[in-house]
This record gives structure tokens, C-alpha cells and sequence, in this order.
């Protein structure tokens, strides 16, 4: 997939580093991620992907290193609650479980974000989110409570939801393992056109034929460290690290 | 024996009583819960002198019977406000305290207790996933209180508040030992006016009953309402 890309660096990472309980989960790592750039986190399980995107919107509390996002920047050492708001504010996620607000319907999930954070106005929130809503299919379903949805529905009300606040960086962790089989198309569908639409993306995901047509950029993590990233086809294709083939062979054998 | 006007005579004399014995339950209600909302916060965020202090008075109250609380509050409380009011320089006579404020002060106190574990179970079973979607979306602490974790957790906790709130109805019935007259209070005065304690007592438990059987029935309607999204 080819699109415009202007080398306005959107996020940076250095040396970050995080451990749970004396387990050092990240050991230092260093990102680049251009304006509408889609980077595609891949690696084993338990390799610190997902850590690695919560520490961006400082789900994760990283005990060491500096985030550089649109405009701000910050080091982890001292970091402040205004701070983190900042951060989060520039980025919205997407999660495994969607996690949508149970209390409240599709188009209100939608709503609240911005009119809580961004306090725009009733109407103007409505209207953005049905503009979202559109977007991700689900105009019909506008007053569904999200136990009402599938899962693959929820999902894509969540992308509506992480949309609508306008984040100039938005984080997907593993968006569609929580899917059954037949759901996964129509999330990846979604996903797909955010990714055209030039938004910059950070996908954590274990879809790797999908990581492969909608990526810019593909890094492979391995127990906690960037082991190799590149383009796609760099990735996938022309790879010489040993550890990245291992992984993608044992990926694809499994596959077939 | 059984005078059947004379129940339905004391029936409607007990009514009377009750909006008051209503408001003072509501407000023992609030307090109790305002108050049980700041033991769950302060046990949640384990700071540390208060959480054992707090752990302490918690097992206190839990083991003392609400009796004993009345009346250690009914002896000791215009003398605790006697204190503190002079410290600001004002004179205040003890026996001037209303019953009703001791009555108040007590079962809030001790009520709050229980509220507290009503609370921290129902902000315990509103999930993680739902915080941090919040947090991630910008929210504030307040915010995300307010918007997602309150909403929800109330949804929860509101079959137990309103089992509360039964039983401060009910406990009511020990502040005519420090005369302030509640149903069971009116019901007794009844009686010993008339000679007929029974048909007094009958006329009170059937208040108490059609009382806590509405309440019942209006949270059960409420609950299904704030209940749509499950």
C-alpha cells in the first residue's frame, strides 16, 4: 500500500524502559514513527507490544526514557498529571476487549469523549459521531447498547469512538484477537480505511498478511528489544535476522 | 380482645409519623453513604495513619450493637459539641442537643460502615477495561468518577443501598430510647394510651411493611431502568 508520506516525525521514543515487578519488560526502546506513517508492532507473545503501545498514552507507567509527541515533550522521570493529559489527548486506542461504556449507547460512546474532553456542544458531537459512525458502518445501530452487538460491531464502534476525538496518533492493540473468525474481516475492513485516510497508526497485531498490505513500517520486537524493523517487504520478504524468520516461518507453517 | 377499629384507628396515627421518620432515614441514608464513599476511598488508596485508625473504629462499630452506640452517643454527644463549641468561643447549654442530631450522628456514623463495603464491592466490579478507555480518551480522574465508574458502580450497589436503607427504617425503631418518636415510637405511645398494645403493634408492623414492600417494588423498577445496557 502506498501513500503520501511526509517525513514529519509524529512520535518518537528514547531509551524507553518499564519492568514489573524486577522483570525488565522493555529494555530500551528507541521508535520512530513519521506523520501518517502505519506502524506495525509484530513479535512472540509476551514480548512487550502491547507494553510498548500502553506506555505511548501512558497506560504503562515506563520508569525510564522520553516521548516526543506532535509537540510535546516529555521525559518519563518527571513527568506531571497535565502531562499525561496532554499525551493522552493526542492519541486515542483501540482495545483488545473494545471496552466500550456499557452504561451508554453506540452513538453516545461516541458523543462523550468530545464533550467531556474536547467540551464541544451537544449537536457538534453528534454530528461528528454520526460522521463516524458512518464511516465503520453502524448508522443503524446508533441507540444499540453494546451488549446488543456482535463483537466485531463493538469493535468498530470503538474505531468510531477513537475517531471522533480527532488524535493525531491512534494506538491499535491487537484489534481483532478477541474476534471470532468470520467477525476479523469487517474490523480489518474498517481499520484498513483509517490507515488510508492518513491518520498515523500504531497496530500491535498477530494478522500478519494484513500487517503486511497496510503497514509503512513493520518492527519486529523480540523479549523486549526492537530486534528489526523496516519496510514491509524488508520485513517480510528480505529479512536476514534469523530470530524475524524464525518467528514469520513458524507463523506461516502454523497457517498452512 | 382485639379491637379491630382500634387498629385501624392507631393505623392512620402512626402514618403520621412517618414522613419524618422517612427524612430522618434519608438523611442517615446520605450521610451514612457520603461518609461510607470517603472509608472506601481512603481504604483504596491505603493512606496510611487514617487506614489503621479507620480498620480500628470499622471493627468497633461492626462488634458494638447499635443500642449501645445510641446510648453512648445519647450521653456523651452534647458534651463532645459542648467541647468543641467552646473551643470557638460560644456557650452551649448540652442539654440543649436535639436527640434527633444524636440519633442522626450515630446511625450515620455507624452505618457508614457497611455502605463502605457496599461501595468499594460495586467500584471493584466495574471493569479495568472501561477505566483505562476513559484514560485513554483524555478523561480526568473526575471524569472518569463521574461519567463511567459512578454510573456503574451505582447500578451495582443499589439493590444493597436500598437493603440499607430498610434496615435504617427499621433501626429507627431504637431512637424512642432516646425519645425521638418514630413509627415503632408512635405505635408505643398508642399502645400504652390506649391500653392496647396489640392492635398498636399489629398497626406498626403493617406500616413498616407496606412501607419497605413500596420502596421495594419502585428500586426494583428503577434498577431494570439503569439496568437497559446489561
Amino acid at each position: 500500500m502506498f501513500m503520501e508520506v511526509s517525513t514529519h516525525k509524529m512520535l518518537l521514543l528514547k531509551n524507553l524502559q518499564i519492568s514489573f515487578n524486577d522483570e525488565q519488560v522493555l529494555k530500551g526502546i528507541n521508535l520512530t514513527v513519521n506523520k501518517g506513517d502505519v506502524v506495525t508492532l509484530i513479535g512472540p507473545s509476551g514480548t512487550g507490544k502491547t507494553t510498548l503501545l500502553r506506555c505511548i498514552n501512558y497506560l504503562e507507567k515506563p520508569d525510564d526514557g522520553e516521548i516526543t509527541l506532535g509537540d510535546v515533550h516529555l521525559d518519563y522521570k518527571s513527568i506531571r498529571k497535565k502531562d499525561i493529559l496532554k499525551i493522552r489527548r493526542k492519541t486515542a486506542m483501540v482495545f483488545q476487549q473494545y471496552n466500550l461504556f456499557k452504561h451508554k449507547t453506540v452513538i453516545e460512546n461516541v458523543m462523550e469523549a468530545q464533550m467531556v474532553v474536547q467540551k464541544k456542544s451537544k449537536k457538534a458531537a453528534y454530528e461528528k459521531s454520526m460522521e463516524e459512525l458512518e464511516k465503520v458502518g453502524l448508522i443503524d445501530k446508533i441507540n444499540a447498547y453494546p451488549s446488543q452487538l456482535s463483537g466485531g460491531q463493538q469493535q468498530r464502534v470503538s474505531i468510531a469512538r477513537a475517531l471522533a476525538v480527532e488524535p493525531e496518533v491512534i494506538l491499535f492493540d491487537e484489534p481483532t484477537s478477541a474476534l471470532d473468525p468470520e467477525l476479523v474481516g469487517e474490523v480489518l475492513k474498517v481499520i484498513e480505511a483509517v490507515a488510508k485516510s492518513g491518520i498515523t497508526i500504531v497496530l500491535v497485531t498477530h494478522e500478519m498478511s494484513f500487517a503486511q498490505n497496510i503497514s509503512t513500517k513493520v518492527v519486529f520486537m523480540d523479549k523486549g528489544k526492537i530486534v528489526e524493523e523496516g519496510t514491509p517487504t524488508e520485513i517480510f520478504n528480505q529479512s536476514s535476522n534469523e530470530r524475524t524468520r524464525e518467528f514469520l516461518n513458524q507463523f506461516y507453517t502454523r497457517k498452512n | 380482645m382485639f379491637q379491630l377499629d382500634v387498629l385501624i384507628e392507631d393505623f392512620f396515627s402512626i402514618l403520621k409519623v412517618v414522613p419524618q421518620t422517612l427524612l430522618l432515614a434519608v438523611i442517615i441514608l446520605i450521610l451514612s453513604l457520603f461518609m461510607g464513599g470517603c472509608l472506601a476511598l481512603i481504604q483504596r488508596k491505603k493512606i496510611p495513619i487514617l487506614f489503621t485508625i479507620i480498620t480500628v473504629v470499622q471493627s468497633f462499630l461492626r462488634g458494638t450493637p447499635n443500642v449501645v452506640l445510641l446510648y453512648l452517643g445519647y450521653y456523651s454527644l452534647p458534651f463532645i459539641v459542648q467541647y468543641i463549641v467552646s473551643l470557638m468561643g460560644i456557650d452551649f447549654n448540652p442539654h440543649q442537643l436535639d436527640p434527633v442530631i444524636t440519633v442522626i450522628v450515630v446511625f450515620s456514623i455507624s452505618f457508614s460502615v457497611f455502605q463502605s463495603e457496599t461501595i468499594r464491592g460495586s467500584l471493584h466490579s466495574v471493569e479495568r477495561g472501561q477505566i483505562e478507555a476513559a484514560q485513554s480518551l483524555g478523561y480526568g480522574f473526575f471524569h472518569t468518577l463521574w461519567k463511567v465508574i459512578i454510573p456503574q458502580a451505582l447500578v451495582e450497589a443499589l439493590p444493597d443501598i436500598m437493603n440499607s436503607f430498610l434496615v435504617i427504617i427499621k433501626a429507627l425503631s431504637l431512637a424512642y430510647l432516646i425519645s425521638v418518636v418514630d413509627i415503632f415510637g408512635q405505635a408505643k405511645l398508642l399502645g400504652a394510651y390506649n391500653f392496647s398494645y396489640i392492635e398498636a403493634f399489629v398497626a406498626a408492623a403493617f406500616v413498616y411493611w407496606i412501607l419497605c414492600s413500596i420502596f421495594t417494588l419502585f428500586i426494583n423498577k428503577f434498577e431494570l431502568r439503569l439496568r437497559k445496557g446489561y
